[in-house]
């Protein structure tokens, strides 16, 4: 184990990727904890410190959640990652939808490339109105609901303006430290940044718990090391699909007649759908933290704040359940297309032993992924909606309020993670963690 | 890696030739059931290895990140704060 991470350093290349993507980690983490230009930092400290202690706590805790504890800090990188989740979700929704984008991504590498681009200037517009809200928030001083110090320093329009910019332009670096990510370290950017922030609130959360009481502590670690093995379980689960290639002469060399498998995994998605709903289901988090202020809120308002807000109320589970399982089956149609599989082993002489090559392949294809994939959703809603059952049940919910989403989280980028190191070990042929 | 499945595409699914029938929620549910039976699931010592290895690398970016955090902070109340 650790021969092989000392290993992974002695490889050059494989160790710049690494020191490169701790790199950017750092400075992730820097900007979440730079203030903002026109915060009082002392002031904002104070409040967090009686916000996180206090019974009030478990509101912030989806809202720490989802910008790695700098929200409520008003850092540089307050917003975090999330725009950016935001804006694609909506961007391959999208494409569904409009026949032009349809056809963009149809495009291949230069369609994706323009898609890419409308992502970034959705994220910089969802940043816009996002900082916008928080700095009226925390200038109104409802940010914090129990704490009446000054959280800026001054209130001119100049201070508000500066601020809006700062925090929408750290959004952006953000998005452009997640691209740097994937194009010159190890793994998905965006999967690595979020992962850095549920890491970052972990260990406070952790903390929480233990306070409030040792018991609940063990049992919460002990469930917790179930559930990862329950996660690594279902995600190193297999189909293997035979596929059996034809022998063919080409000049004089024999090519093919080999045998593989298309491995199609029970969760094939891997645990994007779970990001992209609760990310969905954080923005009746923040309408209403917008339209709260007001004197009268409306009915839909309050309903909204009062059943979609917190974990523990049916409406959420069920909303954050059925989320789940469509954002599963509607990743998965967009990352495996059964034609192109069919057809690329037509074109290569593959077959699947008993199915004929071309439409009957592709069929057989979406059978199974569509099959494989109901108990995959199943299982994904499942790990994220036990911590919050159990806990409800104990009448302890409110100390750990996204359980089951940040261990999928953590276990699944984890487990890409580490593979894709093996991977590139095992390419110099090394023995890597995982023999 | 090539393993030999003949056996298990033998019983290929049901299809209807030529028009579609819409499977009803019990079929579906039996098909399911079927195809997990053919899902290879990782052995005992693969799961348990995995499992460690991810815990290790969780706790070392736990370790990694909140040591960041902690330094970053107090630089950034040293920089900022105490005005």
């Amino acid at each position: 184990m650790l021969t092989a991470i000392t290993r992974a350093f002695r490889t050059p290349d494989l160790r710049n990727k690494l020191l490169f993507t701790l790199g950017i980690i750092a400075l992730f983490r820097l900007g979440s904890v730079l203030p903002t230009p026109g915060v009082h930092t002392d002031n904002v400290r104070r409040c967090l410190a009686e916000a996180t202690q206090g019974e009030a706590g478990n509101i912030y805790g989806m809202v720490q959640l989802f910008s790695g504890g700098a929200l409520l800090k008003l850092s540089v990188f307050a917003l975090g990652i999330m725009p950016y989740i935001t804006a694609s979700i909506i961007l391959q929704l999208l494409t569904v939808v409009i026949p032009r984008l349809e056809a963009l991504k149809k495009e291949g590498q230069s369609g994706t490339a323009k898609i890419t681009q409308y992502t970034r200037y959705l994220t910089i517009g969802l940043a816009v109105l996002q900082s916008t809200a928080f700095v009226a928030l925390a200038r109104t001083g409802q940010l914090f609901q129990n704490c009446r110090e000054p959280l800026l320093i001054n209130q001119d329009p100049i201070t508000i303006i500066t601020m809006v910019i700062v925090m929408t332009a750290g959004t952006s670096v953000v998005m452009w430290l997640g691209e740097l990510i994937t194009d010159r370290g190890i793994g998905n950017g965006m999967s690595i940044l979020i992962f850095t922030q549920v890491v970052a609130v972990f260990p406070a959360e952790l903390m929480n718990i233990f306070r409030a009481s040792a018991w609940t502590f063990t049992a919460v670690m002990v469930v917790g090391v179930f559930m990862i093995a329950a996660v690594v379980f279902v995600e190193q689960a297999q189909r293997r699909i035979p596929v059996q290639y034809a022998k063919r002469m080409v000049g004089r060399r024999m090519y093919g007649g080999t045998s593989t498998y298309i491995p199609l995994k029970v969760n094939q998605a891997g645990i994007i759908p779970v990001i992209f709903a609760s990310s969905l289901l954080y923005l009746p988090q923040l309408v209403t933290t917008l339209f709260a202020s007001s004197e009268n809120p409306n009915a839909v308002v309050q309903w909204i704040s009062q059943n979609l807000v917190t974990g523990d109320t049916p409406a959420y589970m069920i909303t954050f359940f059925l989320l789940i399982v469509f954002f599963t089956y509607f990743y998965v149609s967009i990352t495996f297309n059964p034609v192109e599989v069919a057809d690329n082993m037509k074109k290569y002489g593959g077959f699947i032993p008993g199915i004929r090559p071309g439409r009957p392949t592709a069929e057989y294809l979406n059978y199974v992924l569509t099959r494989l994939t109901a108990p995959g959703a199943l299982y994904l809603g499942l790990i994220s909606m036990v911590p919050i059952v159990a806990l409800a049940v104990a009448g302890a919910s409110q100390n750990f309020p996204f359980g089951g989403t940040s261990i999928l989280i953590m276990v699944g980028v984890g487990l890409d993670t580490v593979k894709q190191i093996e991977s590139q070990l095992q390419q110099r042929n090394y023995e890597g963690f995982l023999k | 890696m090539a393993i030999d499945t003949r056996g298990e595409t033998a019983d290929k699914p049901g299809r209807p030739s030529g028009e579609k029938k819409r499977t009803s929620p019990a079929l579906f549910y039996r098909q399911v059931v079927a195809e997990l039976r053919k899902v290879i699931w990782p052995t005992r010592k693969n799961l348990i290895n995995y499992t460690i290895v991810v815990l290790v690398f969780v706790l070392i970016m736990v370790a990694i990140v909140s040591g960041l955090d902690a330094l970053l902070t107090e630089g950034v109340l040293a920089v900022f704060g105490g005005s």
